[in-house]
């Protein structure tokens, strides 16, 4: 069977460095950009791309962040620390928006995803139609040493993905926790450490989330009961602190809903869907 | 509990996959449930002895402290939530993990492994 999915690469300017980003799309009607997690990448999306229930009225955008899976580092990273920021992730999705001429897409972010989803419904909202943010919250700091990723004496990706298969629900099918651990697993040297240092160190969403207008642009929020990193407790602070957000909780779903558990996930991610606008073509 | 960490020692010994998985382990960990104490000692990724204490002159790398209700809920086959995972115990105040972390954390997958031996073996994981 050949999917409907369909990748390709385009090259963007953030904040004067060249990046040559790969994204993948499927379905048609209104624009819904998605953005993976910290350590991963496209894949963690694929079965909502696969989801006719979903594409058949909605063309799902997904890409790689920089340095992640099929986007290569920029030209001189052999040098660099990767370290994310606020500043340079919002760039990123901006440029990508642009590059592919989309017209206020819906944004769905998951995790570190869902983090810089609420950052643009405070800061750049006039791009958007509405915010689905996934595992997301205005800051929590880590649990863990995020330097334990970025060693020469161990392998960071396996590390990453026993660290994070605590955030995994045990109601995940086995097959898709290890996929889902896989993308940790590959993940190169530092660059899971780089996203959690944007993740885990950068509190600014915390004073911004009072200027977001859920009148003009809904945001809805979406939990699971097993993610550590975001508790739901975390999901339902930020939530009551936008006015007008809405929140779902999942029972039996952890931090990666989309790619561990895509069936537990499927009816939480239509519901909120259905709560952003129409597209207006 | 003895007998749950001796069956949980006969599965990993009789496990090719874990021992290569812990084939650079050879450490002592220890395991505190209430106050009883249970020392660990792994060889290449096999548990070698299992040595109820108290004992002060047994070393150990890193521990695990939790208590009896937590493990049980910890060994269902899908523990809620917190109990799901060694770091969930930490997290909702039913275990404490101390010692060496980074060792720990360089064999967590292994450890992890090895403590979820003690759930109905449904395929369900760590």
């Amino acid at each position: 069977m050949i999917e409907p999915i369909v990748g390709r690469y385009v090259t963007i300017d953030v904040k004067g460095v060249t990046q040559r980003i790969y994204f993948e799309e499927t379905g048609h009607g209104r624009p819904v950009l998605c953005l993976h997690t910290a350590g991963a990448d496209t894949r963690q999306w694929r079965h909502l791309m696969n989801d006719e229930a979903v594409t058949g009225g909605n063309r799902l955008i997904a890409f790689d962040m920089p340095w992640h899976s099929k986007s290569l580092p920029p030209e001189g990273f052999q040098t660099q620390e990767y370290l994310l920021t606020t500043e340079t992730y919002i760039e990123t999705v901006l440029a990508m928006v642009a590059a592919l001429g989309l017209d206020r897409p819906v944004l769905a972010g998951c995790s570190m995803g869902g983090r810089i989803a609420l950052q643009l419904a405070a800061l750049h909202p006039d791009k958007f139609s509405g915010f689905i943010a996934i595992e997301a919250s205005d800051f929590q700091p880590a649990w863990y040493d995020i330097d334990w990723f970025d060693r020469p004496d161990a392998h960071g990706g396996e590390m990453g993905a026993a660290l994070v298969s605590a955030n995994i629900s045990p109601f995940a099918p086995e097959a898709e926790r290890w996929n889902t651990l896989w993308m940790f697993m590959q993940s190169g040297p530092g660059v899971f450490r780089g996203d959690l240092s944007f993740y885990t160190r950068d509190d600014s969403l915390i004073a911004r989330l009072d200027e977001i207008d859920t009148a003009k642009t809904p945001v809805h929020l979406i939990v699971g009961a097993y993610d550590l990193t975001c508790t739901p407790e975390d999901a339902k602070r930020t939530a009551n602190a936008i006015d007008g957000a809405t929140l779902s909780v999942m029972d039996e779903v952890g931090h990666f809903p989309m790619s561990e558990h895509p069936d537990g996930f499927r009816p939480f991610f239509i519901e909120a869907l259905g709560k952003m606008p129409e597209h207006e073509a | 509990m003895q007998s749950k960490l001796k069956s949980m020692q006969a599965q990993l010994n009789a496990s090719d996959h874990l021992r290569h998985l812990g084939r650079l382990f050879s450490e002592t960990v220890l395991i505190e449930v209430d106050s009883n104490e249970f020392y660990l000692t792994f060889e290449k990724g096999a548990l070698t002895l299992l040595e109820a204490g108290p004992s002060r002159k047994t070393p150990w790398r890193f521990a695990l402290r939790t208590d009896t209700d937590a493990l049980r809920q910890f060994w269902e086959a899908r523990p809620a939530p917190g109990f799901h995972d060694i770091f969930g115990l930490v997290k909702i105040g039913r275990g404490r993990i101390e010692g060496d972390m980074l060792l720990l954390v360089k064999n967590l997958r292994f450890f992890k492994e090895f403590m979820a031996l003690g759930r109905p073996q449904t395929g369900a994981s760590q």
